[in-house]
């Protein structure tokens, strides 16, 4: 019951710290399939909003909900259906691989073993290691393999690449993006590698102080910001009165906008402020979400 | 069954095209040079993105793409193919070229001072080569 088309839905959600409001009457709602991407600056509420939907944490205010379920009401059953991956990669290290496993078998009754023989075979991990000695690759390998297998609908990974060295990470993204267990699954996957994102991801939520700051297609994000160039000769027209504007830059003596939903009528704007000539291109997504993250309080309210 | 070629292509992150317009532009470039035939199989949308390592909705988003252009033809259960080429000429581009053509051929049996009746006789037995020929 109380199934909704969601598999992620936030209603005025708040998470208070003291004085300091780290989600911020947000309201998101992610459809089922495919990876989708969660940035934001340090602090823009990622991990704090992981634990609300995961039960780890009671929000101030405001509803959330995980797979059609009250978050804070998760049942066990429920928690077997949502697969969560740290960039900790947190896993008792005195245990063996072997019994890591044999414990996880039993705990989850859709144990797919198939799916964990898949991932774990990506990475040097023998059954007889204890968890300790594995390397940071190696356990994040581990733990995506045995999360996979529980036989997830979503997977939620906070940050899962951190710290690995480009093997391991590439072995992590194929089985992200490659086995048939992930591919049955949502997942929601937060990083600041937009390199990463680029490949990976077909949805970009963009949080930015508690908020939701902008959801769509990568591309469509990039599509809102553009970088222009104008030759002034004078101190160029005041920040405040640039429409959409990100980031300004003097280079050279040249003046670099990089500005969110303006067209042609950009240019003429800089024109009129005394630009002898003026150009324009698109950016890439790592720029544009740089831009829109870095900027200051020029920021139209999105929708 | 046609054996799928190898695509040769390379994707950068961090470009300011989106990786699956950088696909698109990739495989018409390589039809374009000849470097890809008509006929060719293409990779699988699953075989393509992992050796790009990237998403295989991305590679179908590029596929559907090419297919919606005329690039690429998909046959019933055996994947997608380098379609051959079409008409890409519009009716008057055509008629100015057969007028370019027809001016040419007069020009040159003016020269020759052949005698009209007989060039028209030869020049319908060599057109009859090409009514056989799509017949």
């Amino acid at each position: 019951m109380a199934d909704t088309d969601y598999v992620i839905e936030t209603r005025a959600l708040c998470k208070r710290y003291g004085s300091k409001l780290a989600l911020d009457t947000l309201d998101l709602a992610i459809a089922p399939g495919r990876i989708h991407a969660i940035v934001g600056a340090n602090g823009a509420g990622k991990s704090t909003l992981f634990r609300v939907l995961l039960g780890f944490l009671p929000p101030s205010s405001g509803s959330a909900r995980i797979l059609g379920r009250d978050s804070q009401r998760l049942t066990p059953a429920d928690r077997g259906r949502i697969g969560f991956v740290n960039e900790e990669h947190t896993l008792p290290g005195w245990m063996r691989v072997s019994a890591v496993t044999a414990m996880q078998r039993r705990q989850y009754p859709r144990w797919n073993q198939r799916a964990f023989d898949e991932v774990i075979g990506h990475y040097h991990v023998l059954p007889e290691q204890k968890v300790g000695q594995l390397s940071r690759g190696e356990r994040a390998g581990f733990n995506l393999a045995l999360t996979l297998a529980q036989g997830p609908e979503l997977l939620v990974l906070d940050e899962p690449t951190l710290g690995l060295d480009v093997v391991a990470k590439r072995a992590f993204l194929e089985s992200l993006m490659y086995s048939s267990a992930a591919e049955a699954c949502t997942v929601i996957y937060c990083s600041h590698q937009m390199e990463e994102i680029e490949r990976v991801a077909e949805n970009l939520i963009i949080l930015e102080r508690g908020r939701l700051a902008h959801m769509s297609a990568p591309e469509a994000f990039c599509a809102r910001v553009s970088h222009w160039i104008a030759d002034m000769p004078f101190a160029g027209p005041p920040p405040a009165s640039v429409p959409g504007l990100l980031q300004v830059q003097r280079i050279d003596g040249l003046h670099h906008y990089l500005v969110l939903d303006q067209d042609e009528d950009f240019g003429a704007f800089l024109r009129d402020a005394g630009a002898r000539s003026v150009q324009s291109m698109p950016v890439s997504l790592d720029r544009a979400v740089n831009g829109f993250l870095a900027k200051n309080h020029a920021m139209p309210v999105a929708a | 069954m046609p054996r799928t070629q190898a695509l040769m292509i390379q994707i950068a992150t961090g470009d300011a095209r989106p990786i699956s317009k950088q696909i698109v532009d990739g495989v018409r470039m390589k039809i374009a040079t000849a470097e890809l035939a008509p006929g060719d199989q293409l990779p699988s949308v699953r075989g393509l993105a992992q050796q790009l390592t990237i998403n295989p909705n991305t590679v179908a988003k590029a596929y559907a793409e090419l297919t919606a252009e005329g690039w690429l033809e998909s046959r019933q259960g055996l994947g997608l193919f380098v379609a051959a080429p079409r008409q890409r000429l519009s009716d008057s581009e055509r008629d100015r070229r057969m007028d370019e053509a027809i001016s040419a051929f007069v020009h040159e049996v003016a020269a020759l001072d052949y005698p009209p009746q007989r060039a028209l006789a030869r020049l319908d037995r060599a057109l009859q080569v090409l009514s056989r020929k799509t017949a």
